[in-house]
């Protein structure tokens, strides 16, 4: 039994537990880097160190960012009575494509999964309640993924957010049902948010 | 609507066929584990992209391929349209199947697995009830499914023992009743269709007046709204906190069918359960023919057996009525305006005539 060089082997290893790669998609990954002019590596190796070393997120709305607060946060344009609440940053950038959205944003960096162990405290929310507390935030807009995860984050915060003297939105199912936000196209995604409707 | 023609490739046992069939009553005939079955499985599959016999999709390429690939026509009186599917086989030992879909077609299919209907467990009957449901309203299995991944995480959330269970619990309880409801509302209405149309086809296939019954059982008794499940949850919240799992709801629910008073579960004969499972699947066919706006394909695996011959009869003359069907059978039947074909080795012949369609036969 032949094994591969320990650098090899490495590589494969790390590259396979990245989301969405097997150990073949892994070597084939591997060998075509070994192909590859050593700047070109380099070059990638820099890109990855730089995105750890520069990007944080956003210590007020947890969107990732290379300054903090992000230049969402401290864009004085931005209407600050309006808070639309996200689950991942790839889902807040889905919304500002649409070019319609003038508010703040909140990053609860993820959804309520039981399947994964994922509960409330898991989730940016005692952030956003600090970020309610005596500011004059006039409406929060729920715009968690239409999918099961996605509803009940939207209804555990909904319930949560009742008490405070906020008016609670939940964006229109005009999207795919089951599907994923950061997939949606854009004239669905922004026919949603003119729908939003209260939440109960 | 009905399929004009089709084509098979590593499809089973079949290796290539063409296939044009007739319009109206298509019987197919021949030996034992020659290939009949599978056909009607491929012209289910075409229609709807779906199995009746198998929900794993990795059985059906054959079995030296890696994928099987359908085509055909499925006409009706607005226009036909050429659809192309695929199945292939994936390294983790399941399958994908990929291809055109035609959300105007409908199939009606009658296999030996149907007997769970009369004499299986509930699963048996919500599966069928579901089924119907989803050929008289498209968004309904999309529903179902919805249903029992938020089944799933709220059993977690009750299994994890966690101190704030119950406050987890509430954003999947709203959501469970919901869906839930929404599921329930259209069994009931599905439920009452079939009863309708179950008391024509019974007394007319078995040629005895008897009164049919059929009615959806659930816990939550009449209620149509979704706080009254949430109420029943409530009621329930330490039970179920208890044994780990959630006990109301459409996936706890069954069908009782009834002739003359009496639960069909009950019946001694297997001629006559088979005859009933054989009733509830034709009484399906109207129904279904208005919601869809056209008259679905029929696909009745090896229906007769066991019925005598003036109950054949019946069937006959029931299915003479719809459009086009598929009827398998081991040996020749006597049918008026039938197109007579015979399956052997995978490959399918016109009786008398051994070009209208013609398989390459598959290796054995
Ligand atoms: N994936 C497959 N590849 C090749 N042959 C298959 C496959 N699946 C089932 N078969 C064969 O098909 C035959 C059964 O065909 P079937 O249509 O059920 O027969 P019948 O004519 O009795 O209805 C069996 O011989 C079985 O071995
Ligand atoms: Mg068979
Ligand atoms: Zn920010």
């Amino acid at each position: 039994m032949a094994y591969y060089p320990e650098p090899v082997a490495r590589l494969i290893d790390a590259l396979q537990r990245l989301p969405g790669i097997g150990p073949k998609t892994a070597q084939r990954l591997t060998f075509y880097m070994l192909k590859r002019p050593p700047d070109e590596v380099r070059e990638l190796g820099d890109a990855l160190l730089a995105v750890k070393e520069k990007i944080t997120y956003c210590r007020t709305c947890f969107n990732v960012t290379d300054e903090d607060p992000c230049r969402l946060c401290s864009d004085p344009r931005r209407d600050e009575h309006v808070i639309c609440v996200v689950e991942e940053p790839n889902d807040l950038l889905a919304m500002e494509r649409t070019g319609e959205y003038r508010g703040r944003y909140h990053v609860l960096l993820g959804a309520l999964s039981p399947l994964d162990g994922i509960g409330p405290d898991d989730l940016k929310i005692r952030e956003l309640l600090a970020r309610l507390e005596g500011r004059e935030t006039t409406e929060v807009i729920l715009a968690t993924n239409p999918n099961v995860e996605g509803e009940a984050t939207a209804l555990y915060l909904a319930k949560l957010l009742r008490p405070l003297a906020v008016r609670i939105t939940r964006i229109a199912r005009g999207l795919p049902v089951g599907g994923d936000l950061e997939y949606a196209d854009q004239v669905t995604l922004s026919k949603a948010l003119e729908g939003r409707r209260e939440i109960s | 609507m009905q399929i004009g023609w089709i084509q098979l490739v590593e499809f089973r046992n079949y290796r290539t066929l063409e296939f044009s069939p007739s319009s109206h009553l298509n019987l197919l005939t021949g030996p034992n584990a020659q290939g009949k079955t599978n056909l009607l499985e491929a012209l289910g599959f075409l229609l709807t992209g779906r199995s009746f016999r198998t929900s794993r999709l990795s059985e059906v390429p054959r079995w030296e391929a890696t994928s099987s690939s359908v085509a055909g026509e499925i006409c009706r009186a607005e226009g036909g349209r050429t659809v192309r599917r695929m199945i292939r086989k994936l390294d983790n030992g399941g399958a994908q199947a990929s291809g055109d879909t035609c959300e105007w077609a409908r199939v009606i299919a009658f296999g030996w697995q149907d007997l769970d209907i009369v004499t299986g467990a509930p699963g048996a009957r919500r599966n069928f009830i579901d089924g119907f449901a989803g050929r008289l309203y498209p968004g309904h299995l999309a529903t179902l499914l919805r249903y029992r991944q938020i089944l799933a995480r709220r059993n977690h959330v009750l299994q994890s023992r966690e101190l704030d269970a119950e406050a987890q619990l509430e954003p999947w309880d709203e959501q469970l009743v919901s869906v839930g409801m929404e599921l329930i509302g259209r069994r009931r209405k599905a439920a009452a269709m079939l009863q309708t149309e179950l008391g024509r086809v019974f007394p007319a296939l078995s040629g005895v007046r008897q009164k049919v019954e059929i009615r959806y059982r659930t816990a939550l008794a009449e209620a149509t709204e979704a706080a009254e499940m949430l109420a029943a949850l409530v009621r329930l919240r330490r039970v179920e906190l208890r044994r780990g799992v959630s006990l109301v709801g459409p996936h706890r629910d069954d069908l009782a069918i009834e002739l003359d008073g009496i639960d069909v579960r009950s019946f001694g004969s297997r001629g006559q359960q088979r005859l009933i499972a054989l009733a509830l699947r034709l009484a399906e066919v109207l129904p279904v023919t208005e919601a869809a706006g056209s008259t679905p394909v029929l696909l009745l695996d090896d229906a007769l057996s066991e019925l005598d011959a003036r109950v054949r009869q019946n069937v006959f003359r029931e299915i003479d009525g719809a459009e086009q069907v598929f009827l398998t059978s081991p040996e020749a039947l006597p049918a008026r305006r039938a197109a007579c074909w015979t399956v052997r080795a995978g490959a399918v012949l016109r009786e008398g005539d051994a070009d209208v369609a013609r398989g390459s036969v598959a290796q054995a």
